[in-house]
């Protein structure tokens, strides 16, 4: 099933194109990435879905109902943790929670579940009396996403759910998003950290200026640029080296010997490399290095747009 | 529309006619000759079309309608509802209000309030229902219209594509043509003719001197083994050379360019340019053209480079020059029109001003 379908959106400004003739569908179950340098138009489209903000032209459709004649029905299904902290300073952690899913029509035991459900899910249960202004950043981050999910919907939208915050929060924020997933929650994730999205998403699309150039799995889009990885290896002499023999290694395409370092060019999808190390093992050939140069979203995105990802 | 409104003013006056005619009313010639100036106005209102004036004409209608009320029989304020939500549709937009106002009339009337009530209502809801109605169809007429301008432009720019398939066949068909005749006539013809020659002087030698006349013809039958091998080596070398035709092509244009408008063009390619199919590189020639112009007129830049990536599954095609930019692209004509064409093959136009000014043209293969 679709969770959300979005055809020919288009946002604009004035005569800027934010969002431009955008198409998506996202299916129950994944974690979709947006991946895209600051201004590619993710926290529009995001504002759009959530219906923050009105597009010009094109649909958005939840769970199949459009938003634009059921927002109450797409309220209700979308939890959304926004870029900029969206809690009260003043108000505990626990209150703040319940303020929020209060705003989703949550009561009594119930509305009580489920805050306690929410803040033990993000690990602030015990904190649950404190007041959010002697948080650190990533507990005001976690306290954030407590509030969107109380309601348990199905669709959650994290939009750079990651800026700012330290290492062990943001491994945090991402073991939780999988459990969300792994509940039964349809995550989209947006960042221009690529590592991240690499991680954890799913399927990722690639946003630059308000269009998706590229979209499927990071396999696919991988493919898109190359289906081969270059493996240097550098050994202590070539000796006993013989190319036609790592040839015969499944996957490899071409073998070049330049002094000590052997250049090896193999199809990206196949995992030989612990059979080419066996091969120098077997020979006896001392490895003094080794270089594996596969593609990741970065050179994905710097070779389509000839941009990096972060200016 | 206006057949429902018609049949509902059809409906009242019948009903009033019929009560009349039971009734036995006094001043009878009165009310037809009334009845008759309401059927004449309403009828001639479907001769205008401008809006003004089948307003002034309802508007009369309506006055017709209260002074018959007050000076020749009450019943023929029936009448009045429905010429009253003609006329106030186009400025009352809420429905209820409009009833509302319909149904004033009842409170003031002294006799057949709940008749009037009824006739109102009835009225309101054919008309409400009749403007619904044609609203639907005139949206359903809208998007009709929508999608057969969409067909029309698409099977334009499908035709243009076919038309260009066919040319470019028809091109790549004379080229190697030619080409195939130039090399016949460079080397086999020649080889051909120096063997005919040998041998024809081989001929003459062949009862004088035997000698001679052999070497002669050794040397025919080294020239002719020669030339089966030219015919062999020319056949091998059949493939046409599409993909150099795209490139240079380009090169062509780009030097033109260059040299017109005394700028700097480089151009790099990179990959493997076999993979690019015609209809590609057309659409990559349009848009890198296109592109030139506009980096021309707008930018202000000293060089625009060109660049053609073959990657595993997409072309990509950036021209991109060092001129001022533009912090926010506005798109005009020129950048719309590479985007349709380049969505005609599923490809997408990045445009970026942060850094000079770039086009990239990205084309899925496969």
């Amino acid at each position: 099933m679709n969770v959300l379908e979005i055809n020919n959106l288009t946002k604009k400004f004035g005569d800027f194109i934010a969002v431009d003739n955008m198409s998506l569908t996202i299916k129950e179950g994944e974690i979709f990435g947006f991946l895209g340098s600051n201004g590619a138009g993710k926290s529009t489209t995001i504002n759009m879905i959530a219906g923050l903000l009105r597009s010009n032209e094109g649909e958005i459709k939840i769970l199949g109902k459009n938003i634009a004649s059921q927002s109450k029905f797409a309220k209700r299904n979308i939890g959304i943790v926004p870029q900029d902290l969206a809690i009260y300073e003043d108000l505990t952690a626990y209150e703040n929670v319940r303020f929020f899913a209060g705003l989703y029509g949550l009561r009594g035991t119930e509305l009580k579940d489920r805050v306690e459900e929410a803040l033990k899910f993000v690990g602030l249960l015990d904190k649950q009396k404190s007041l959010p202004k002697n948080f650190s950043g990533g507990m005001k981050r976690r306290l954030n996403i407590a509030c969107a999910i109380a309601h348990k919907p199905k669709l959650i939208i994290m939009d750079e759910p990651t800026v700012g915050i330290d290492p062990q929060s943001r491994n945090y924020i991402l073991n939780s998003v999988r459990q969300l997933n792994e509940m039964g929650c349809t995550v989209i994730y947006t960042s221009h950290y690529m590592e991240e999205v690499e991680e954890i998403c799913t399927r990722i699309a690639i946003v630059d200026h308000g269009k998706v150039i590229a979209e499927g799995t990071k396999e696919q889009l991988k493919a898109i640029i190359t289906d081969t990885k270059d493996i240097w290896v550098d050994v202590k002499s070539n000796d006993s080296l013989e190319e036609s023999a790592i040839k015969e290694i499944n996957g490899v395409n071409t073998v070049q010997v330049e002094e000590n370092v052997v250049k090896i060019n193999s199809q990206a999808e196949v995992s030989n490399l612990n059979k080419i190390i066996q091969y120098f093992i077997n020979r006896n050939i001392e490895i003094r290095s080794l270089k594996e140069q596969a593609p990741n979203l970065e050179t994905v995105f710097l070779t389509l747009t000839g941009r990096n990802l972060r200016d | 529309m206006e057949l429902w409104i018609i049949y509902t003013k059809l409906v009242v006056v019948l009903f009033l006619a019929v009560s009349y005619a039971h009734a036995n009313v006094d001043n009878l010639p009165n009310i037809v000759f009334c009845l008759l100036l309401y059927i004449s106005m309403n009828s001639i209102l479907y001769v205008f079309s401008k809006e003004r004036i089948r307003q002034g004409i309802l508007l009369g209608s309506v006055i017709l309608i209260c002074l018959s009320f007050y000076d020749v029989n009450p019943l023929l304020i029936l009448l009045l509802p429905i010429n009253f939500y003609e006329l106030a549709s186009p400025f009352i937009k809420v429905k209820w209000a409009l009833l509302a106002l319909g149904l004033i009339p009842v409170f003031y009337l002294p006799e057949a309030e709940y008749l009037y009530g009824l006739v109102s209502a009835f009225s309101f809801v054919l008309f409400t229902m009749a403007t619904r109605y044609s609203e639907k169809m005139m949206m359903y007429e809208d998007k009709l219209d929508k999608m057969r301008h969409d067909i029309q432009r698409l099977t334009a720019s499908l035709n243009e594509n076919q038309e260009y398939i066919k040319q470019s066949e028809y091109t790549n068909r004379l080229e190697e043509r030619n080409r195939i005749s130039q090399q016949i006539h460079d080397s086999i013809g020649h080889s051909m003719t120096g063997a005919l020659i040998q041998m024809e002087a081989a001929k003459s030698l062949l009862s004088l001197d035997t000698e001679k006349a052999k070497e002669l013809m050794q040397n025919a039958i080294a020239i002719s083994k020669q030339g089966i091998e030219d015919i062999r080596i020319t056949l091998k070398n059949m493939k046409p050379p599409t993909e150099q035709m795209g490139v240079q092509r380009l090169k062509l244009i780009l030097e033109e360019f260059s040299v017109k408008h005394r700028i700097k063009v480089p151009f790099v390619y990179k990959g493997n340019m076999d993979m690019i199919t015609p209809i590609q590189w057309k659409i990559i020639t349009e848009n890198v053209t296109e592109a030139l112009t506009n980096a021309l007129k707008y930018s202000r830049a000293t060089e625009i480079s060109i660049e053609i990536h073959v990657l595993n599954r997409m072309v990509k095609a950036e021209v991109k020059d060092n001129g001022k930019g533009a912090q926010r692209v506005v798109k005009g004509l020129g950048i719309m029109g590479m985007e349709e064409r380049t969505a005609s093959v599923n490809g997408t136009v990045i445009v970026d001003g942060t850094n000079g000014f770039s086009v990239t043209t990205l084309l899925p293969m496969g």
